[in-house]
């Protein structure tokens, strides 16, 4: 027996919707389960495909059912409909297979193997009880996908192209456009990664109610549990709040982040004045007389939606969709060598090209094996061999990368993630083909995308490679670092016998460098601070500053200027322009903790 | 401590005329001012023929209390310079102990890595005073040819310690990883000879020596380079030439075009039209050349659609197959009915149709709206 517990559900009965009278159908929201079985809920890539959806990442063995229970108000003869993919479309088994149970009776055929997201129609259903259980039988745990599921007395397929389905969406579910739950606070931080907790906290500890709004179970972006990269950087000037938040040096992939994990989540839950809103993904922002008005969120298994108000908005998302809903200036890609000077003449057009382009520093999908003391299988995985090619690993590090110039980082997402996994499969399937691998067994493989880098929001200062190179000093140089400047590129382009899926790093030693407050808010939109890999910057400028230490400087320094934007009642430009000593010097104040006045 | 270790050893050397013993040796050893064969190690093409003769840089390698060692240059019959070479002899120290290690390195004439020549009296040898074997040296070869390589970002010292894994925040210690790699790139039991190896030849040299280049840079040489299968050469000529030198060396850069790495490709993707913007004749082999490119140089030439002569329509669309999802909508986007020939229209309806093609939808939803 499941325990069921009935959740929302986005099980919405519409009459005459795109039917003929008495024609009645049904959506059911695939990442609304009652129970998920083994199936995890993918929110990753909703601005582009339209939803979160239920992701069988079994890793090559099938995952538990997933279920729920539904109920009609009308028996009848329904039409079934699942809006899925297949992740891999070629001349081989689609890796995504599944099926559906209805009342414990598969239905229809075997599932998961259009091209493209869109609906594949599975059969016709007698309702006779007004409630049926509804299954997913995941058969090859290789990533099968299903976003929902139709009902329909009508056999009339919905429709596929993202702009009417978005429409069709809101008019089956009869959503109004504003969000049934409004809430208002002080500072409202999108994005939960380190970025995005060091805001929180300092606005918190300065006394502002802070919303944190995160679209995952678990707090630290890149750094967290589920996508496992080590935090590098220095300290700065934020070393008491950062050590909160921050991990340990152990491999990239390293289990060992889940005890970062714990600290990182208590810490942030200790603060009363941040409600932390988990399982939330930010969907719109409404900017008025470039001022942000509004933040709304929907969560990512029961759909509900709140409205987040408040007069200032830290954007931490790493990809800038809250700069981009409110008409932010942002770039991506590469500038061209000459547009900030940029050149390092020892690698050329790999560091900074002659003309500008798309290309950027790839995603990372971590993943490890073990050993074990039995032999374990692996299946073939035919369609992973066009990625992985000859190539036989069993662990992946922050080599596994994936860029290419005709995927973008934030619209293609969920295609360079599947690429990984390709790369990742199919090189494992390799190295179990080595005898001395049969006791071998696949631990752990991320389905999180690991970015880095994206859209850059655009402030008042851009920060350069120079600004690095030289160590420029910044009367608001509130971000300090000493990495090297490190980019990325992918080594295919030296070779193409190299795995598409595998990067090098170009390092330049720097001294001492500083990112100034006048690029961790945007330059058009009044009320909007950046902090993360989407903070203003060069696409070699980010070189240095991506990690997640400096970024949680970023995040640091962006919270404690929102409080002084609420005692001054001004925006972040005027604390550069208006209020910088005192700034500079609540930076200072804040190194150490303070003991409450009832504990002295 | 290594520095200490390898004044020592100097010192020693002096004490009982080691060096002069040493010197005399070597000379007997090295190479005379004649090349006129590969080396042994070597990254470059070798014409059949060809003859090159030793001439003074005024390039030298500095080593730690040793003599500066000379880089020369080595001219072919017109005296132009074609590579650059030294006979070098350094100290390596590890542990307190110190040996000499001779080896003939080259370098091309952007300063980059080359290839070796060992002396058959004088073998590298191992930590244990191993020699090295074949497999060891090409092992080296590799290493050096690796310019981005593990060692040159680390201490000597920093690469023989265990990584340490917890405990060390705040510092950019040595992961597993990191450990891995080195272990990988490196002659095994020659850890210091690799290491002192790699710094000799992508040390300051490099930049000399190309500065030298550049001071003596004719046509002939940027010729020679455009016509070489080196990266870096063709990445360098590609920079130098004007579109007249574009169109004299038409053939060539279509050549490069096919078979060059895709960085190499991606610059002339970015600028072929440009070069050729007034000869659509001369854009046409770089566009029939769709299928044979990397993804991402296809990517680069469709970012040429708007200002493509009106062949490229049909030669794109008999290549859908080829094409990634987004490059195939990037060309659907860029179609207009006017724009449509018969060529092209069977092209798409023959992808449209056809039951193998992972994106054929894409391309029918096009028929299906614009073309009735």
């Amino acid at each position: 027996m499941y325990p069921f517990q009935f959740r929302k559900l986005f099980i919405i009965c519409t009459i005459f919707y795109g039917c003929m009278a008495h024609c009645q159908d049904m959506l059911i929201e695939a990442e609304s389960f009652d129970n998920p079985g083994g199936w995890v809920i993918d929110p990753q890539f909703e601005q582009q495909m339209g939803s979160p959806y239920l992701l069988a990442h079994g890793m090559g063995r099938p995952v538990e059912n997933a279920k729920t229970k539904i109920k009609f108000s009308t028996d009848g003869m329904y039409h079934i409909w699942v809006r899925t993919k297949n992740w891999v479309p070629g001349n081989w088994e689609a890796p995504g297979r599944f099926q559906l149970k209805v009342n414990g009776t598969t239905v229809g055929k075997t599932l998961g193997l259009r091209s493209g997201w869109g609906w594949e129609y599975v059969d016709s259903v007698s309702v006779t009880s007004k409630q049926i259980d509804l299954e997913l039988v995941d058969l090859t745990g290789f990533n099968g996908r299903v976003d929902a599921i139709y009902f329909s007395t009508e056999k009339k397929e919905p429709p596929t192209s993202k702009g009417k389905l978005t429409e069709w969406r809101k008019t089956i579910k009869a959503e109004p456009n504003v969000p049934p739950r409004i809430e208002s606070y002080d500072l409202v931080v999108v994005g939960g990664g380190i970025a995005g907790c060091a805001a929180s906290i300092a606005a918190a500890e300065q006394g502002l109610s802070v919303a944190l709004i995160h679209d995952r179970p678990f707090l630290g972006g890149n750094a967290s549990e589920e996508i496992r990269v080590h935090t590098l950087g220095i300290y700065g000037n934020f070393e008491r709040i950062l050590k909160k938040l921050d991990t340990e040096h152990y491999p990239n992939g390293s289990a060992d982040a889940k005890l970062d994990q714990k600290k990182r989540d208590d810490n942030v839950k200790s603060y009363e004045n941040i409600a932390l809103f988990l399982n939330h993904r930010a969907y719109d922002a409404k900017a008025e007389d470039n001022t942000i008005q509004y933040v709304d969120a929907r969560h990512t298994s029961t759909g509900e939606r709140i409205r987040f108000i408040a007069p200032r908005f830290v954007d931490s998302t790493g990809d800038g969709w809250i700069g981009y809903w409110a008409g932010a200036e942002f770039s991506y890609g590469r500038e061209s060598v000459d547009t900030y000077g940029e050149d390092w003449e020892e690698h050329g057009e790999l560091w900074s090209p002659k003309e500008p382009d798309n290309a950027v520093m790839g995603s990372s999908v971590l993943w490890g094996s073990k050993e074990t003391d039995k032999g374990h299988t692996f299946p073939e995985v035919p369609w992973a061999m066009p990625v992985a090619r000859q190539y036989a690993k069993v662990a992946g590090e922050w080599q596994w990368e994936f860029s290419r110039p005709d995927l973008n980082q934030i619209d293609d997402a969920e295609e360079i993630r599947d690429h990984m996994l390709r790369a990742i499969y199919g090189s494992f399937y390799n190295a179990k083909q080595d005898s001395t691998n049969a006791n071998r067994k696949l631990e752990w493989v991320s389905y999180l995308v690991g970015k880095r880098e994206s859209r850059r929001l655009v402030g008042d200062h851009i920060f350069t490679f120079n600004d690095a190179k030289e160590g420029r000093k910044f009367p608001d140089g509130v971000v300090i670092e000493t990495r090297d400047v490190d980019i990325h590129y992918q080594t295919v382009l030296e070779d193409e016998e190299n795995p598409d899926f595998i990067s090098e790093a170009l390092f330049y030693k720097t001294p001492e460098y500083y990112i100034p407050y006048r690029s961790l808010y945007s330059r058009n939109i009044s009320n909007l601070f950046m902090a993360g890999r989407n903070f203003s910057c060069s696409h070699a400028g980010l070189g240095g500053p991506r990690v997640m230490r400096t970024t949680g400087q970023m995040g640091a320094a962006v919270g404690l200027a929102a409080a002084l934007c609420k005692k001054y009642n001004v925006g972040p430009r005027e604390i550069y322009t208006g209020y910088l000593n005192e700034y500079l010097a609540l930076i200072e104040e804040q190194k150490f903790e303070k003991i409450p006045e009832t504990k002295r | 401590m290594k520095f200490l270790s390898a004044i020592l050893f100097v010192f020693t050397l002096f004490l009982t005329n080691g060096e002069s013993e040493f010197r005399e040796s070597f000379s007997t050893e090295t190479y005379n001012d004649i090349l006129d064969k590969a080396p042994e190690y070597y990254l470059l093409e070798w014409k059949a023929g060809t003859k090159l003769s030793k001439r003074k840089a005024g390039l030298f390698i500095k080593i730690d209390s040793f003599d500066d060692q000379e880089v020369a240059v080595m001219v072919n019959g017109n005296q132009d310079p074609v590579l650059y070479a030294s006979d070098v002899s350094t100290p390596v120290c590890a542990d307190g102990e110190c040996k000499l290690m001779h080896i003939r390195l080259y370098w091309t004439l952007l300063g980059e890595y080359a290839g070796f020549d060992t002396y058959p009296k004088l073998p590298l040898t191992k930590h244990d005073h191993d020699e090295f074997r074949k497999e060891d040296y090409e092992k080296l070869h590799k290493l050096l040819a690796d310019d981005k390589s593990i060692l040159k970002r680390r201490r000597i010292d920093e690469l023989v310690e265990e990584p340490v894994m917890r405990n060390v925040n705040g510092v950019d210690a040595l992961s597993g990883a990191t450990v891995a790699e080195v272990k990988e790139s490196v002659v095994s039991g020659a850890l210091y000879s690799c290491y002192v190896a790699w710094h000799l030849t992508h040390g300051t040299i490099r930049d000399e020596i190309k500065t030298h280049t550049l001071s003596t840079l004719n046509a002939n040489m940027l010729t020679d380079m455009l016509y070489s299968q080196n990266t870096d050469y063709q990445l360098f000529a590609l920079e130098k030439m004007d579109s007249s030198q574009f169109i004299e060396h038409h053939s060539q850069t279509v050549r490069i075009f096919k078979t060059a790495v895709p960085l190499v490709r991606s610059i002339i993707a970015k600028e072929m039209p440009e070069k050729f913007r007034n000869r659509p004749e001369l854009q046409r082999p770089f566009w029939e050349a769709f299928p044979e490119i990397d993804i991402g140089s296809r990517s680069l030439l469709l970012r040429h659609l708007e200002s493509a002569p009106p062949y490229v329509g049909d030669i794109v669309s008999a290549q859908l197959g080829s094409m990634t999802k987004n490059q195939i909508a990037v060309f659907l986007e860029f179609l207009s009915p006017k724009k449509h020939t018969p060529e092209l229209l069977k092209n798409l309806h023959s992808f449209a149709d056809s039951e193998n093609e992972a994106y054929s939808y894409l391309v029918k939803n096009y028929l299906e709206e614009h073309v009735p």
